[in-house]
């Protein structure tokens, strides 16, 4: 066990290195000089072209790639993703504005999705082929189908015409103003959440379906023992490993829908930043993010395999 | 008269009477509330963007100057109430020598900065010297319009004097450009960059907070120089970036007003919802959209072919059908209609392109384009901003119209720094739309765009030295009947020779909840933003 | 898709030998036997059907912008009304139908084809170039699909071409990973060492043996990852990186102002987005029942 963590604790480094790289040429490659933005601003202005050499030197964007990656590089080693090219502010400083709500969006939804998944998912298995689970299903596969952001257009629709809703314009933390800041994020939370909880349904269903149909399962029966004593002590156990694994492989879609529902809902997180960041060449601030969804990414998946791999021992021997 | 008579007559004199006294009554909050000011409350905004920093010498994007404003003074300023007048600000009186190659400021004593220092003459000169000859790595957005200052001195502490190279009708109004605070130069003399991220100024507000893509708050300076400004008790600017939203926040109360303009579409709604407690503002905007193209490149470089993609637009339908969606309206030459240098309507419809008879119009363009060598119609690439509004319903319009004189057109959205980097360096491109925003009326400002020796704004990419004669005269005449002459005669070469296709000129539509007072919208949304005489009528 | 993913990436090790039926009698064996995919199946064909017969089916032309007709309720001369230029929404959305099922069929194909040839020569060859492989397909994983063609639709700008390619590039390696598992219990088969011994050429072997046991998985991501790519440029468009205006994409239509019109008239967001929803659902529905006539070994349902 111990040989496998450490294996693919290394395999990551050079992962990592190469998400990092792949960033890097990718930002540099986009057309775009992000020193006319800074000096040109929205609708037109006057610019002396030395001017914007000047700026371009004032970022360091005259250095040749390979010296700019290396310092880029030996800075986030230190925790140090260096500054925004947009607004001059270190970019920790960016991050650690915006984070909170997103953190706070992916947590609940993922939390809340889960709670509602995991019964709904169990309940279909159990009244197979009934009505229950009929509508379950073409539940959960409309989450499947229909496209996160139309969920969140259709939000606000709803609220605005019949209820004359506007959202809050400012992020409250939780620990600040619970009302207000369950006000706002809410929507996003279901928004978000719709989809999620349709994977973790459908998952939850096929793999219970799935226990309940071994040997083990058969002889609680034959023993007499009631059905919700079945399904929790024995069923619902054995589900819960594919549903772990649910959590890495969706994290990424979790990644995509923060992007379009922070779109969607104009929040001040660090999707719609990623989106805003590529609009203005900000190229450390893109690094940075992607580098860190990347990283966050990868090790959620390093975590639910191991969790795997210490609940079932044949995985680990590929 | 009868006794019962006598009875009904009294109670009917006693009931009018009763009645008028009421209505009087009623009458006489309303009138004093629109004479006395109140004080206090917190004025609630939305905008949508942040901008890269808080110096706006360094920034062009309204997403600053509209944050910053009401913190600095600036030695000039348009009138809040009238904006076809200067006033003073930090400057009290000013004057120009018979020459006309000296300006001369009188600066208004006792100004304190929010740190408690005096402002002086060497603050300004500070200030303006950072502007018209920025330091090694530090940037000065307009520089170019200053082109005409030799030098600035300082000759005692409330004085400022302006030398310049030549006359310039323009000078004194660019003294009273918002983007021109004014800094201590203290601060200055140790790091020019210093203000990108600090606020030390001596405006009506001082700095409260800023988190960015969240808020910015300013709170009342109790030293304002004015006794008994501000009425407010501070502002405070929620960052929003999604229309609806704003447009929302306005609906639902959480914000009192939105500078910028919202589309025709959320101001109905929001006035169908609110009612008389909503008040619209149009502001008829120093703006317009056009599609220029690419005067190097074939067959642009050919007149005909330019001519006849001008003549193809119905620029009088243009204004009804994009109006509700954009707010992009008048049709107009080259400075804002309505103006003392704009032509007359009827001279106007005389220049291709804004003729009332489309048809005829059309018919000119098909035959012009098959006399260039383009029978068959024509196809080409025009490149665009990738942001919904205006840019991509103004290429809609556009693309439509050409499509009916046999002219197919691709419109092709580039990211903003693409398209930056396009118009203003590279020239990579067959046409493109091109934007042009002031911050006040002033043709030195908008005809720039049509210069031989200025890439970054000419995005037609030409070459006129008749246009760059006549623009020079203009910047010189100090006589305004000759300098509409001059102007009218840049513009009507402009359009003859179709260097570019006119769209139209911007109005913006401001919405503010009523209790919002004595604010009132100037041409352009960077100007009267100080906020210094606003008040709530309630909070 | 993610079920489809974990599915297939942690099936049990044994080769799956393809039965050999007609073409026809699997059609009609898999209508009888799952009727909730022939539903998704049947979908499927409208959409073509529309798709295909877009322009003489579509009463206006999708670009034909009315002017005196902007914001125009849905009646019997349009039956999904007008949007803000005055152009017909039916026929925009029969339109759009081309361009999702375009942008679906070939980054669904491209990218399984590339990473299912991927997987098949890594499974294959084996030793460094496997390793080598492995490792690049890692780093490319380690991308949120929406993130990785975000920032490819950057770089190419917005064109429908252009969302082809980068929705295409993420599925590269989630592909690759599934058909080169498949291969390489293929290749663990005696039967093809067998055939190695006897001297047969190496691509002669790939050719006749591997791929045919690669196909069944290959058809599955494909479908599978279809639905996907029709939401991916669904949302490209709306975030404004996928097809340009006035191309009548759906993801388009429901982009930025669309909120904006929505109470002046609300069916500009509600019918793209029912489009959307309608379509892959099809796909999905057909793909998960596809998967399981396929692999008898699942008992996913």
């Amino acid at each position: 066990m111990r040989t496998y963590i450490l294996k693919r604790l290394l395999l990551i480094v050079p992962t990592l290195l190469g998400v990092a790289v792949i960033v890097f040429l990718i930002m540099r490659v986009i057309p775009g000089d992000v020193a006319l933005m800074i000096l040109g601003g929205d609708d037109g202005g006057q610019i002396d072209p030395q001017q914007v050499a000047a700026v371009r030197r004032q970022l360091g964007l005259d250095q040749p790639l390979i010296v700019q990656f290396g310092t880029w590089l030996w800075g986030v080693v230190r925790f140090d993703f260096g500054d925004s090219l947009w607004t001059g502010q270190p970019i920790v400083h960016e991050l650690a504005i915006r984070l909170p709500l997103s953190l706070q969006l992916a947590l609940m939804a993922t939390f809340v999705s889960v709670l509602i998944a995991i019964p709904l998912g169990t309940l279909a298995a159990v009244r197979q082929d009934t009505w229950v689970d009929y509508v379950v299903r073409i539940g959960s596969i409309g989450g499947l189908a229909i496209p996160s952001f139309w969920i969140g257009i259709l939000c606000i629709l709803f609220l605005v015409i019949f209820f004359g809703w506007g959202p809050p314009l400012e992020f409250t933390p939780p620990w600040v103003d619970p009302w207000v800041n369950l006000q706002m994020m809410v929507w996003p939370v279901v928004t978000v959440g719709y989809r999620y909880a349709a994977v973790t349904t459908r998952m939850t269903r096929s793999t219970v379906l799935e226990v309940l149909r071994e040997d083990y399962i058969r002889t609680a029966w034959a023993k007499g023992l009631r059905e919700r004593a079945v399904v929790v002590r024995h069923a619902l156990k054995n589900s819960m490993l594919p549903v772990i694994t649910l959590i890495g492989t969706e994290f990424a879609f979790l990644i995509g829908g923060l992007v379009v529902t922070e779109t969607v809902f104009t929040l001040n997180g660090i999707g719609r930043f990623v989106v805003e960041a590529v609009a203005h060449r900000d190229y450390p601030v893109v690094q940075a993010l992607v580098f860190l969804i990347a990283f966050s990414f990868v090790m959620v998946n390093l975590l639910v395999d191991l969790t795997y791999a210490w609940f079932d021992p044949r995985i680990r021997y590929r | 008269m009868t006794g019962s008579r006598r009875q009904l007559t009294l109670r009917f004199v006693v009931a009018l009477v009763l009645l008028t006294g009421v209505a009087l009554m009623a009458s006489l909050p309303t009138a004093q509330a629109a004479e006395t000011p109140r004080r206090g409350g917190v004025l609630l905004a939305a905008i949508g963007a942040d901008p890269p920093s808080l110096d706006p010498h360094q920034e062009s994007t309204f997403a600053n100057i509209q944050l910053v404003a009401p913190l600095y003074s600036t030695l000039l300023q348009m009138d809040p109430l009238d904006s076809s007048k200067i006033i003073g600000d930090a400057g009290t009186e000013w004057n120009t020598s018979p020459d006309g190659l000296t300006v001369t400021v009188k600066i208004r004593p006792g100004i304190k900065f929010h740190d408690g220092s005096t402002l002086t003459s060497a603050d300004v000169k500070a200030s303006y010297d950072k502007i018209v000859f920025p330091p090694q790595g530090v940037r000065s957005s307009r520089k170019a319009h200053y082109a005409a200052v030799a030098g600035i001195e300082a000759p005692d502490p409330s004085t400022v004097v302006f030398k310049l190279k030549h006359p310039s009708a323009a000078f004194v109004a660019n003294l009273a450009s918002p983007w021109n605070v004014i800094f201590p130069k203290k601060y200055l003399d140790k790091d020019p960059n210093h203000f990108k991220n600090q606020v030390v100024g001596s405006g009506p507000f001082k700095f409260k907070s800023y988190v960015r893509g969240s808020t910015f708050e300013g709170e009342r300076n109790p030293d304002y120089f004015i006794k008994d400004r501000p009425y407010l008790d501070g502002y405070k600017f929620y960052i929003s970036p999604e229309t609806s939203v704003r447009a929302a926040a306005l609906r639902s109360g959480r914000a009192h007003i939105e500078f910028r303009g919202l589309p025709q579409s959320e101001v109905d709604a929001i006035r169908k919802q609110l009612g008389d407690k909503i008040t619209v503002q149009e502001a008829p905007t120093p703006g317009w959209w056009a599609v220029g193209f690419n005067n190097k490149v074939k067959p642009f470089d050919d007149v005909r072919v330019r001519k006849a993609l001008t003549l193809a637009i119905d620029r009088h339908t243009m204004g009804k059908v994009l109006f509700p969606l954009t707010g992009l309206r008048d049709v107009g030459g080259l400075v804002r209609p309505g103006t003392q240098w704009a032509m007359s309507p009827a001279e106007l419809e005389k220049l291709p392109g804004f003729g009332r008879d489309i048809e005829r119009s059309r018919e000119e363009a098909k035959k012009l384009l098959a006399e260039a060598g383009f029978p068959n119609g024509l196809k080409f690439t025009m490149i665009n901003r990738n942001v919904k509004l205006p840019y991509q319903d103004f290429a809609v319009f556009f693309i439509q119209e050409w499509k009916k004189i046999g002219v197919e057109v691709e419109n092709r959205p580039l990211e903003t720094a693409a398209w930056f980097d396009a118009g203003r360096q590279t020239k990579n491109y067959e046409a493109i739309i091109d934007p042009h925003v002031d911050f006040m009326d002033e043709p030195d400002l908008t005809l720039a765009d049509f210069l031989s020796n200025n890439p970054v704004q000419n995005w037609m990419n030409h070459s006129d030295p008749q246009l760059d004669d006549l623009y020079a005269r203009q910047a010189r005449a100090l006589d305004p009947a000759e300098r509409k002459k001059l102007v009218n005669g840049f513009e009507r070469r402009v359009f003859e020779q179709a260097y570019f296709a006119h769209g139209l000129w911007w109005v913006r539509s401001i919405v503010h909840a009523s209790k919002v007072k004595n604010w009132v919208a100037a041409p352009s949304h960077y100007s009267n933003q100080k906020l210094q005489d606003v008040w709530l009528s309630e909070d | 898709m993610a079920t489809t993913d974990y599915a297939l990436t942690h099936a049990p090790v044994s080769p799956m030998l393809a039965p050999r039926l007609t073409v026809a009698g699997e059609i009609a064996k898999f209508a009888r036997t799952k009727p909730v995919g022939a539903v998704g199946g049947g979908i499927i064909l409208a959409m073509l059907a529309v798709a295909a017969a877009a322009g003489t089916l579509a009463p206006y032309d999708p670009y034909g912008a009315d002017y005196s007709l902007q914001f125009a309720r849905p009646s019997v001369e349009h039956w999904f009304g007008t949007d803000e230029f005055g152009r017909d929404i039916m026929s925009r959305i029969m339109h759009g139908a081309r361009i999702a099922l375009f942008v679906g069929f070939f980054a669904s194909f491209l990218g399984c084809t590339i990473g299912g040839l991927l997987g098949v020569t890594s499974a294959y060859l084996g030793g460094k170039v496997d390793l080598l492989l492995e490792r690049v397909m890692d780093m490319l994983l380690a991308f949120p699909q929406l993130i990785l063609a975000l920032a490819i639709a950057s770089i190419l700008g917005p064109a429908v071409h252009n969302v082809v390619i980068a929705i295409a590039i993420p599925i590269i390696p989630r592909a690759a990973r599934v058909v080169r598992s498949t291969a390489l219990s293929v290749k663990e088969n005696v039967y093809v060492e067998a055939v190695n011994a006897l001297g047969a050429r190496r691509t002669r072997v790939v050719l006749r043996h591997i791929v045919p046991n690669v196909v069944a998985p290959y058809i599955i991501m494909l479908t599978a990852q279809l639905g996907g790519a029709i939401l991916a440029e669904a949302a490209l468009s709306y975030l404004g990186l996928g097809a340009a205006e006035p191309t009548p994409s759906w993801g388009l239509m429901l982009s930025g102002s669309a909120l904006s019109y929505a109470e002046k008239a609300p069916w500009i967001p509600i019918f793209p987005g029912i489009a959307i929803s309608l379509g892959v659902f099809g796909f999905n529905l057909f793909g998960d029942s596809l998967r399981d006539a396929l692999d008898p070994k699942l008992r996913g349902r």
